[in-house]
């Protein structure tokens, strides 16, 4: 069987987080949304259906993975999972041929060979095409532990519960890596597992009463660092005395102190300092300046409002943080407002107010959005930080960066010409 | 060159960097006479852009060194882009 991933038409929902990654790329709890479908699906082989513009980066990350082959699925009976659904325990149920809308967006399909092959679905000459075909068989349910994820903040709001999942998925329990005797594990030693490779200090506490840790291969937690589970510590990340709250993923390879509640940092981001992150979504190679800190309630406990495709949008909850894009750095002292959105490779300078709602990617935010000091001068800093976890920018990467700009651009240059007049 | 360009320039160049009209001639150079920064430059050329409605390619517009070399480059650029 083929396990089709794919990419529907709101990836645009989850800009900045899918300007140079596909939806299922997303992380939420220990693993990716992908991550999650296969661990579920074992059994299948996976075909992935994105945006052409990310081919080339998405097979340099997972060499030999196929992608947007449409005739690989018309060889095999296929499993059709959207990139946005967020599963747990449950794998999506099998049976004969049969779909699971959600809206007017398929969630899932199941098409044995024979149906894909036959009438209309045979003439299908694009996924798309395909599924609006599949839109016609009987329907389905969707497993009750599963979610179809349709905004960033939904990530955020899911990821407790996916770090547990995720943990219960993995199996394993206990330290295999080192921990100082003077290191505490609070609670049941079985909901902690430090993977081997991983340092855990003198005076560094976790604390698992409210849910299971890992601290994963090669991560190090120095002292003075207390961690609230269920939280993930990713492959190499290290903890500077860092306070990480229940409901926190770290990816890896990144340097994390301040205080983190309830927070994704997608992977390779810095956050070294003191400095509150909550109910935020951080991309790659995102450095935040000391002290930088994101607003996650509201003074008056009312719904956040987040911008999306350039209208504010109320999430429908009350803690809701920042969504900050890959390549994004903070000066010292930014203070980002509840629900704010910062896009892609963009430079915040702290000028001692709170920040906008939006600030638009790719441009230098100094009170305003300005263009900053060109595309060159960004990709240039973009090497210099990735040289410092020892990766190197490709073409292919290059390429997606300037598709990324072209996207953005219109967005950017209306916010900057209105910032002028304003 | 133009003298509305010309007075356009240091009328934003006094206005950003805090600088009196005097102390500005067309050789005054940003950095080194005038203590632009690195910001005060993005500045610079925000405030250019506005008061001349134009758009002016960053890095080529960053190169520029001095008041002169502003209005020279400006001009051009005003030229180009409203005849």
């Amino acid at each position: 069987m083929k396990l089709v991933i794919f990419e529907d038409q709101s990836f645009d929902n989850f800009y900045p987080l899918t300007y140079l990654r596909p939806v299922f790329e997303l992380r939420c709890g220990a693993t990716l949304l992908m991550e999650k479908m296969r661990r579920l699906h074992p059994g299948a082989e996976a075909v992935y259906f994105m945006r052409a513009a990310l081919r080339d980066t998405f097979l340099q990350r997972y060499p030999g993975a196929r992608v947007n082959d449409l005739d690989a699925i018309r060889s095999d009976d296929c499993l059709f999972a959207n990139g946005r659904l967020l599963l747990a325990a449950t794998a999506l149920p099998g049976g004969p041929s049969a779909v699971c809308m959600a809206g007017d967006q398929v969630a899932f399909a199941r098409a044995d060979k024979a149906t894909l092959n036959s009438g209309a679905a045979a003439q299908a000459a694009t996924l798309e095409d395909l599924l609006a075909v599949l839109k016609g068989l009987p329907q389905a349910d969707l497993p009750a532990d599963a979610h179809m994820i349709g905004y960033p903040w939904d990530l955020v709001h899911h990821n407790a519960d996916a770090i547990r999942a995720d943990f219960a998925a993995a199996g394993k329990r206990g330290v295999e890596g080192q921990k100082a005797l003077q290191a505490v594990i609070y609670g049941d030693p079985e909901r902690v597992y430090i993977a081997p490779g991983a340092e855990i200090h003198p005076l560094a506490v976790i604390d698992v009463k409210g849910g299971p840790v890992t601290i994963d291969a090669g991560a190090e937690v120095h002292p003075f660092t207390r961690i609230e589970g269920p939280t993930y510590i990713g492959k190499k990340t290290i903890l500077f005395g860092a306070k990480v709250r229940e409901g926190t993923s770290i990816g890896p390879m990144c340097r994390i102190g301040g205080e983190v509640e309830e927070s994704i940092v997608h992977g390779c981001s810095n956050k070294y300092h003191d400095g509150f992150l909550g109910h935020a979504y951080v991309c790659e190679w995102v450095n935040l300046g000391a002290l930088t800190t994101n607003s996650d309630l509201k003074n008056d406990y009312t719904n956040v409002e987040v911008y999306v495709k350039g209208q504010l949008t109320d999430t429908g909850m009350n803690k809701v943080g920042s969504f900050i894009g890959d390549h994004t750095k903070t000066s010292i002292g930014v203070l980002f407002n509840t629900g704010t959105v910062v896009g892609m490779m963009t430079n915040v300078v702290n000028t001692g107010g709170i920040c906008p709602k939006l600030i638009p990617s790719f441009c230098l935010h100094y009170g305003k959005p300005m263009k900053g000091f060109g595309f060159k001068s960004m990709v240039d800093t973009a090497r210099i930080s990735m040289s410092r976890r020892k990766a190197v920018m490709t073409e292919a990467d290059l390429e997606l960066l300037k598709y990324a700009f072209e996207i953005a651009k219109p967005e950017r240059d209306a916010m900057i010409k209105k910032a002028r007049k304003g | 060159m133009s003298d509305r360009i010309k007075e356009g320039v240091i009328k934003v160049v006094c206005e950003t960097l805090k600088v009196d009209e005097a102390d500005v001639t067309l050789e005054s150079r940003f950095v080194d006479d005038l203590g632009a920064d690195s910001l005060k430059s993005l500045e610079l050329v925000a405030g250019f852009e506005e008061e001349f409605d134009i758009e002016m390619e960053e890095e080529a517009a960053l190169s520029v060194k001095t008041v002169g070399d502003a209005v020279t480059f400006i001009s051009k650029v005003v030229k180009e882009q409203h005849g």
